[in-house]
């Protein structure tokens, strides 16, 4: 199976400068300035089906080709590298491995976008994977990859690393840019959309580490191989998992995108632990809704998750075992997300503390039947709040009460939580 | 124009109305919190729901956000859009504290008037509420943020409109605060519209607090006095007491915000300094009493001394009528001088500030927030017209350049006062407001540097001081303005006489004619500039110099100097506690603009009527027992035997056998007979009434 993003990742430390270039690295980005136009570069990736691994599926080429191509000023290319969503460390573990992917990945697309200044926000936490990024940048830079005139292309390219106060809301794209320029880091009315007016008013793509880390590897070997790289002939190349939970091997993995759930945690995962039996899974970070045993086969892609009733998101696999209660757990993750709005939209600020504080209640014993019917109220409602975050907490809400809802009420007729929490 | 449909009535808006308007036109009233028209959309609260049935977009939408298109049928009373009204009410009630009883805001609460609207009533959140720490944010504004329903109006004002920089929204989630990083007065000249703006009782008007709610306030339509803009107010007073000021709005004038120093300038009025007491040599009589006395002394004075040596004076904060009938009174006398103003400069500069003025060039507030380059000529916005440079921050948030040349010495280099920023107590005190400007401006020396050509909609800022209009000067003939066409009127004799460069106005349109405000001295300076004009009126100064003038009668004047010794005050008349009150032969006590009608002609020429907000006489408040309550049945509340200059001059006259009396609104004044008070006022063309 080939891979893209973990190829040659040593298991204990990061791929050095020359490890990388000795292994091929910055000669996709020295060809594409040699011998393609940006556009070459754009259809490339249009054509390769490559979708955002950010959570959302966008396909890139589509988004990159929404940035005007006549507007006067400069345009701008953001790394989304603010990793909040509960359950995800995959671009983490790609930083702290090799750097260098991403800076060559940047440097293509900036390249096909037309870009000469691009920024990586990157989440306070992230410290390890910030000073890879700047160490590797300064390679990039000395090795003449970065700054003007690259390889003598007359393409020129700053980059530089924004290690952001952060917070989960930075990871909207209208808020970080928000953040980057310095202001409250809430999201922004679209439209205007940030490829006609993003940061600092200027046309600005947003991409995500592991969707700018996979452009070398596209433009390198084309569409076809990277299409070919998929468990399933509809998707195309690989995506990073990362597993936690009650697995005996929590851990994260590139595999081919379209995979099933059940060979990502019984084959690469090790299955359980002992003594644990599979009762659920969040199946892309936080806020996708809940899979269970039904879901075993589903194929690990956008659409396909999507038919089943979740979200691909982000990859980050979140394993329960029969000993979870899922109130506990739906409960802790829209703690988080209530901790986590912006504090903007009613909705999201007012009506996640309400849902809060209704588990909360459920899960102490002192619940209400018409608990649910609030639940199922906010399930909805909160859709119209202005951004995705209220929506997407509603995610393992909505799960609960279609797979759960029988532990949902045992909690309330029984007076306590039936799991003994 | 752009055709849809809202709750089955056809309504056509032009492009760029969003749909929350479109309803509005049609008087569809639709709840919100966040949107507020001179802030814009923000979708925030998400109570503006409304059903998409039908056109390009479709389901539940916030009518806010969300452009007119032709096709759109829209319900706002559709289920689930009224669902999700009900679900926001529900959520912001989820940790409002319901004190309406003893909140200032109850009553005048929008958030009151939604939560009954939208339909929630049974409260289902059973957990704890939210609560906060206020803070002391000065002496003219309360916090209290557990009302607070994060709207972010306040912050969108403070930060965004007014350019202020130490108050702001702060920390996230369900604890959104909105305050200063520590407790202190808030620096912005714009604060108290925090106020106004707050749909609920966050900001509520502290020299007002827990004295009257809403229905109890006597109010109307008003003007303020309290500087040359005639921003329009709604005073509200109750039991004889300004209590507070609040915005009117004019889209020409003030928009929906006034200053702060419009805004709690209140205590004037009900001060116990106040002169209500007619006194004839220091002894109480009655107005009636007092008239008579004057018409007395009066016909003593010009038997002894003759007409020419007396001065009738008004003043430019006496309004219109007052200052007409001032002028009749000196023309039955015979009288030697109607004086206006105080000093020549001021006379000359104002005079000639609006001879420059025409209907088409003179400059609104609100050309001057859609102006796409400012002037700014001799003058200190933020201390003059603090409004205005509200309105200049409007216009450079929009992308347009502002330049200041011929400085005013108040003013450094880089925009910022040279004196410390005063706090709103010591603005308010001093009567003045100081401090950064609120936008960003070129210091340029020459007005050949400003772009014009390149601009559509240039606006000119002048202050009416010599510095002022000798730069305007400059401009004259860097541009070749039609300065001259105003005949005597103009700037400079040397430059009418003079052969004008080529004007590039009238090389087919190319280029446009910057308008031109003015930044003058009083509320009424223009009309006085006018009547000033019409009846040949001479500085007080001027007239004194002369040696001519033994005595004066004067009309709600201020005098920057001591008057001379020798100079009789026959009679002052004001409502102010002046020098001239003090010296006065007779006393007698006028009404304050608050008490009667009037009318206000504005630094552009607009006429605008001001009505009567309150009765007048002392405040309850204060009384002792002798006086309140009342153990007399009569109908005059004490120190109620005030009435308005121009009531007094006419009484005047008639003692004086003036045997019919015009009203004052006559003759060339007549066409503001009429004048509506809510309206956007008449623009006075100088050369029409001439």
């Amino acid at each position: 199976m080939d891979t893209i993003l973990f190829k040659n990742n040593p298991p204990d430390r990061a791929v050095t400068f020359d490890e990388y270039l000795a292994d091929g690295g910055f000669q996709t980005l020295r060809k594409a300035l040699a011998g393609m136009s940006p556009n070459d570069v754009q259809q490339a990736v249009i054509d390769s089906g490559l979708r955002g691994r950010g959570g959302a599926g966008f396909p890139t080429g589509r988004k990159w080709s929404f940035v005007p191509r006549d507007l006067p000023g400069p345009r701008y290319l953001i790394c989304n590298s603010d990793e909040m969503e509960p359950g995800t460390y995959k671009d983490r573990v790609l930083l702290e491995h090799n750097p260098h992917l991403l800076v060559e990945g940047m440097a293509l697309t900036s390249f096909a976008l037309g870009v000469e200044r691009a920024f990586i926000f990157i989440r306070r936490g992230y410290e390890q994977a910030a000073l890879n990024l700047r160490s590797a940048i300064d390679f990039a830079h000395k090795a003449g990859f970065l700054g003007s005139d690259i390889c003598g292309s007359g393409f020129s390219l700053e980059l530089d690393v924004h290690l952001s106060a952060g917070r989960y809301i930075c990871g909207e794209e209208t808020a970080l840019m928000n953040a980057l320029e310095g202001i409250r880091a809430n999201p922004r009315v679209k439209p205007p959309f940030p490829a006609v007016k993003g940061l600092w008013g200027q046309p600005t793509v947003v991409n995500n580490v592991e969707t700018l880390a996979n452009i070398p590897a596209i433009v390198a070997h084309g569409p076809a191989w990277f299409k070919a790289l998929a468990a399933t002939p509809e998707g195309s190349g690989t995506k990073l998992f990362c597993v936690s939970g009650h697995v005996r091997n929590p851990i994260c993995l590139e595999l081919p995108i379209g995979i099933p759930l059940g060979e990502i945690i019984d084959t690469h995962c090790g299955g359980m632990r002992p003594g644990s039996s599979f009762k659920a899974c969040i199946p892309g970070g936080a806020s996708t809704p809940y899979f269970t045993k039904e879901h075993w086969a589903v194929a690990m892609d956008f659409d396909p998750v999507a038919k089943a009733g979740s979200r691909l998101g982000t990859g980050g696999v979140v394993v329960f075992d029969q000993t979870t209660c899922m109130v506990a757990a739906t409960l802790n993750l829209v703690r988080f997300f209530a901790r986590e709005s912006c504090g903007w939209c009613t909705p999201c600020r007012e009506g996640l503390p309400f849902v809060q504080h209704i588990l909360e209640r459920i899960e102490a014993g002192h619940g209400e039947a018409s608990d649910i019917d609030i639940l199922r109220e906010h399930v909805h409602m909160l859709n119209y709040a202005f951004c995705a975050l209220a929506p997407g907490a509603m995610g393992p809400v909505e799960g609960m009460l279609r797979l759960f809802e029988d532990e949902v009420r045992e909690h309330i007729t029984g007076g306590k939580c039936p799991l003994g929490n | 124009m752009i055709k849809l449909i809202i709750d089955n009535i056809p309504v056509e808006v032009p492009e760029g109305t969003t749909v929350l308007e479109a309803a509005q036109s049609v008087d569809i009233p639709i709840p919100h919190f966040c949107w507020h028209p001179a802030l814009g959309k923000a979708g925030a609260c998400r109570v503006c729901a409304v059903k998409m049935l039908d056109g390009p977009v479709k389901g539940v939408q916030m009518s806010c956000m969300l452009p007119a298109q032709d096709g759109m049928v829209v319900s706002t009373t559709d289920d689930e859009a009224m669902a999700m009204r009900k679900s926001v009410i529900e959520w912001l009630m989820i940790n409002h504290p319901h004190d309406c009883p003893v909140c200032d805001e109850g009553g005048e609460c929008q958030l009151q008037d939604f939560t009954i609207a939208g339909g929630h009533g049974i409260r289902r959140y059973d957990g704890k509420k939210r609560t906060y720490n206020n803070q002391y944010l000065g002496e003219f504004i309360e916090h209290e943020m557990n009302r607070c329903i994060q709207c972010y109006r306040c912050s969108r004002f403070y930060q965004e409109y007014a350019g202020g920089a130490d108050f702001g929204a702060m920390g996230r989630a369900a604890i959104v605060y909105f305050g200063r990083q520590d407790d202190g007065p808030l620096q912005s000249p714009f604060s108290g519209n925090l106020v106004d703006i707050c749909p609920t009782g966050v900001f509520t008007d502290k020299t007002a607090r827990f004295r009257a709610r809403y229905w109890d306030y006597d109010m109307a339509p008003s003007v303020c006095p309290h500087c040359s803009l005639g921003c329009n107010t709604v005073p509200m007073a109750r039991y004889r007491e300004l209590l507070k000021t609040t915005a009117r709005r004019n889209d020409h004038v003030n928009g929906w915000f006034i200053c702060d120093k419009g805004r709690f300038s209140n205590a004037g009025v009900n001060t116990p300094e106040r002169p209500r007491q007619a006194l004839v040599d220091g002894k109480p009589v009655s107005l009636d009493e007092a008239l008579d006395a004057l018409a007395t002394l009066l016909g003593e004075f010009l038997e002894l001394h003759g007409p020419d040596s007396l001065a009738i004076v008004g003043s430019t904060r006496m309004d219109l009528a007052g200052n007409i009938m001032a002028a009749r009174l000196r023309e039955m006398l015979g009288a030697g001088t109607l004086c206006l103003f105080n000093d020549t400069d001021r006379a000359e500069l104002t005079g000639k500030a609006v001879s420059l003025l025409t209907t088409e060039n003179s400059a609104s507030q609100e050309d001057v927030r859609s102006a796409d380059l400012v002037v700014l000529v001799g003058c200190d916005l933020l201390d003059e017209a603090p409004m205005m440079a509200l309105a200049v921050r409007q216009a450079w948030r929009s992308g347009a350049r502002v330049y200041a040349i011929a400085p005013h010495p108040a003013l450094l280099p880089e925009g910022e006062g040279t004196q410390p920023p005063l706090s709103p107590g010591e603005r308010v005190a001093e009567g003045r407001v100081r401090g950064p400007l609120p936008f960003k401006f070129e210091y340029i020396a020459s007005l050949a540097d400003v772009p014009l050509a390149e601009t559509k909609r240039p606006v000119i800022i002048c202050g009416t001081s010599r510095q002022g209009l000798e730069a305007l000067k400059n401009i004259q003939s860097a541009f070749a303005l039609p300065f001259t066409k105003g005949g005597s009127g103009g700037i400079s004799s040397s430059i009418e006489t003079a052969n004008p460069p080529q004007s590039p106005f009238d090389k087919g349109g190319l280029q446009p004619e910057p308008k031109l405000a003015f930044i003058l001295d009083g509320p009424n300076a223009f009309g006085c500039a006018e009547l000033a004009r019409q009846h040949h009126g001479v500085a007080l100064s001027a007239a004194l110099a002369d040696g001519r003038i033994k005595g004066i009668i004067s009309f709600e004047a201020d005098l920057h100097h001591e008057l001379p010794q020798g100079i009789a005050v026959l009679a002052a008349a004001d409502w102010r506690p002046t020098g001239l009150v003090a010296r006065a032969g007779v006393v007698l006590p006028t009404t304050a603009w608050v008490e009667q009608e009037g009318i206000y002609i504005n630094n552009e020429g607009r006429a605008q009527r001001f009505k009567k907000v309150m009765n007048p006489g002392l405040p309850i408040k204060g009384l002792t027992p002798e006086l309140h309550p009342p153990r007399v049945h009569g109908i005059d509340a004490p120190g109620g035997d005030v009435a308005p200059s121009a009531r007094l001059i006419a009484l005047l006259m008639q003692r004086l056998g003036e045997a019919v009396v015009d009203e004052p609104l006559s003759g060339p004044w007549k066409a503001l007979k009429d004048l509506d008070a809510t309206g956007a006022g008449v623009i006075i063309n100088q050369r029409e009434q001439a």
